[in-house]
């Protein structure tokens, strides 16, 4: 084999492991970045359950005093229980959205109760879902951030080439669709 | 061949640029990490792996560079000895302590054994052509680490007398001279590098968080420290065995601990009761302030998430903003690239002059 016969392999091979190179590394991403979406959702799942969970205890600590408040607390209980953790994420978020407002509804009529504003479980059971609110809001920012990036890579170039044959496709965002923003009410089932 | 010295060139140009190209995929790897990952808020942080970005805190301690004297959490150095051709490395040392990443939303404890430290060098120098140390050089005298973090160690810190900065023709680290460069050696000198991460700035890492409980061993968090690098220097074991031939140190440990014969001195436990003094006031208890601050500094709840290096996902420490690292990190790369033409290039010339059609 000549110099030059060897200089041109050696060429190609540098370029194949260049490409070669980018494509193992394009996938990798991209496969992290689902699994990290995965987990982002997670951990959102995580939050949407503890609050589902202390919902009941806020209303039924409220319940006795705040007797005239029934919508309110109707609108809470629907909320919570229009709660599915099977259904799509765009459902979810309408779903999160309204519990979260109904939640603060709550709050800003609590606030009209000395008595009950000042009781001590309430005062523990209001910091705590303020405190899962936060980090609801958190979570679904990050979350949000993952999804993006995720949607943005698999839509440039190189992991677009591999996404058209693998069938990459963009990943929701956790935000209400448009449909949903219409009509308020469409993710909230009446409690049964 | 009528000019190797062309052949040693593109040789050399070859291993450039593969070497160039190896890091640039290394680099490339990294960042892709920070750039796919999206940044946690600190208060938020889930079990797992998260990407936090904040400013740096000292926890317990902090560290002293060995060549600025600087205070730092993290730092890298080395000096190396170039003797006409020959570059070897007479001094290298990489520590990190524990600290604390703060942002907007709160901190969190950062453990640094095991992590991959992206941090470019702040000091790169050479000695000058008489042999002058270069302006910056500080060498640090005295322990490794510098005052404590609290208010009381700070005061005491600046009330002590310390010994005068290094002088570039008799500095040492840690207490170990350094053979200087004779004036006139043109040519011959002492490069410096220190890369160093020092509180207040901004880092972004890349980990597990974990609950504190969790890790595996919190005690041996620290990177570094544990060993005695210098031991291996050859020239800090020329000037031992120097030491040792004019009687100034014990030849082996056993020689050394000749004082553990004195009567209240043994070794591993005294071999009398000890006189208490009388007159010897009690040390006062600590104030409530005090026990605050001490708790905070020392004491991690179990269920506290801590950041640190696990088996599935290493620890990246990275100076810088998460745009900056990933910024660096595709420079990287892209100078990789340009050395795989520089190496494609070479390769080319290297053929020719092999095939006698250049030089």
């Amino acid at each position: 084999m000549t110099p030059p016969t060897m200089a041109a392999l050696f060429a190609v091979a540098v370029v194949i492991v260049v490409i070669g190179f980018l494509a193992f590394a394009t996938y990798n991403a991209v496969v992290a970045l689902r699994y990290r979406i995965d987990k982002a959702w997670a951990n959102i799942d995580v939050a949407l359950k503890q609050r589902h969970d202390q919902l009941p205890n806020l209303v039924e600590a409220v319940r006795g005093v705040m007797s005239f408040e029934q919508d309110v607390l109707t609108d809470v209980a629907r909320a919570r229980a229009a709660y599915s953790s099977a259904a799509p994420i765009p459902e979810q978020a309408a779903v999160s959205d309204a519990t979260s407002t109904a939640v603060r509804s709550l709050f800003a009529v609590v606030e009209r109760y000395p008595e009950v504003r000042s009781a001590a479980n309430v005062l523990s059971l209001q910091a705590e879902i303020e405190r899962l609110e936060s980090m609801i809001a958190d979570r679904r920012e990050l979350y949000n951030d993952q999804v993006y990036r995720y949607n943005a890579r698999i839509g440039q170039v190189p992991a677009v080439l591999l996404a058209a044959m693998l069938g990459w496709k963009a990943r929701p965002f956790f935000e209400a669709s448009d449909a949903e923003r219409v009509r308020p009410e469409t993710g909230l089932r009446p409690e049964t | 061949m009528e000019h190797p010295e062309y052949l040693a060139l593109a040789g050399g140009g070859v291993a450039a640029g593969i070497v160039l190209l190896v890091r640039g995929f290394l680099s490339y790897g990294s960042g892709m990490r920070v750039a796919d990952t999206a940044p946690s808020r600190i208060s938020s942080i889930a079990v797992g792996e998260v990407l936090v970005s904040g400013i740096v805190e000292p926890a317990e301690v902090t560290l002293v560079s060995p060549l600025q004297s600087e205070p730092c959490v993290y730092y890298r150095s080395a000096i190396g000895h170039s003797d006409g051709d020959i570059t070897r490395t007479t001094f290298d040392e990489e520590r990190a302590v524990g600290f604390r990443l703060r942002d907007e939303t709160g901190d969190v404890r950062v453990f640094p054994r095991a992590a991959r430290f992206d941090v470019p060098d702040c000091f790169d120098e050479r000695d000058g052509s008489f042999g002058e140390g270069p302006p910056g050089l500080r060498l640090r005298y005295g322990s490794a680490y510098g005052p404590g973090t609290d208010r009381e160690s700070q005061v005491a810190a600046l009330l002590s007398v310390h010994p005068a900065a290094a002088e570039p023709s008799s500095g040492g680290i840690g207490g170990w001279s350094i053979a200087r460069p004779t004036i006139g050696s043109s040519g011959r000198g002492r490069t410096y590098h220190e890369a160093r991460i020092g509180p207040g700035e901004i880092v972004t890492i890349v980990g597990r968080a974990m609950p504190f409980d969790q890790l595996d061993d919190p005690t041996s968090a620290d990177v570094g420290g544990a060993g005695d690098s210098l031991v291996d220097d050859p020239e800090i074991a020329a000037d031992m065995a120097e030491a040792r031939a004019a009687g100034l140190l014990a030849d082996d440990a056993e020689d050394a601990w000749g004082n553990a014969a004195i009567p209240g001195f043994g070794i591993g436990r005294p071999v009398r009761e000890p006189e208490l003094d009388p007159a010897a006031h009690e040390p006062p208890l600590a104030t409530p302030d005090d026990a605050a601050r001490n708790e905070r500094t020392f004491g991690i709840r179990p269920d506290a998430l801590v950041l640190a290096a696990s088996d599935e996902v290493p620890l990246i420490i990275s100076i810088g903003t998460p745009m900056a690292v990933a910024g660096r990190s595709q420079r990287a790369f892209l100078i990789g690239l340009l050395g795989a033409i520089l190496a494609i290039g070479s390769a080319m010339a290297l053929a020719l002059l092999l095939g006698g059609q250049l030089g």
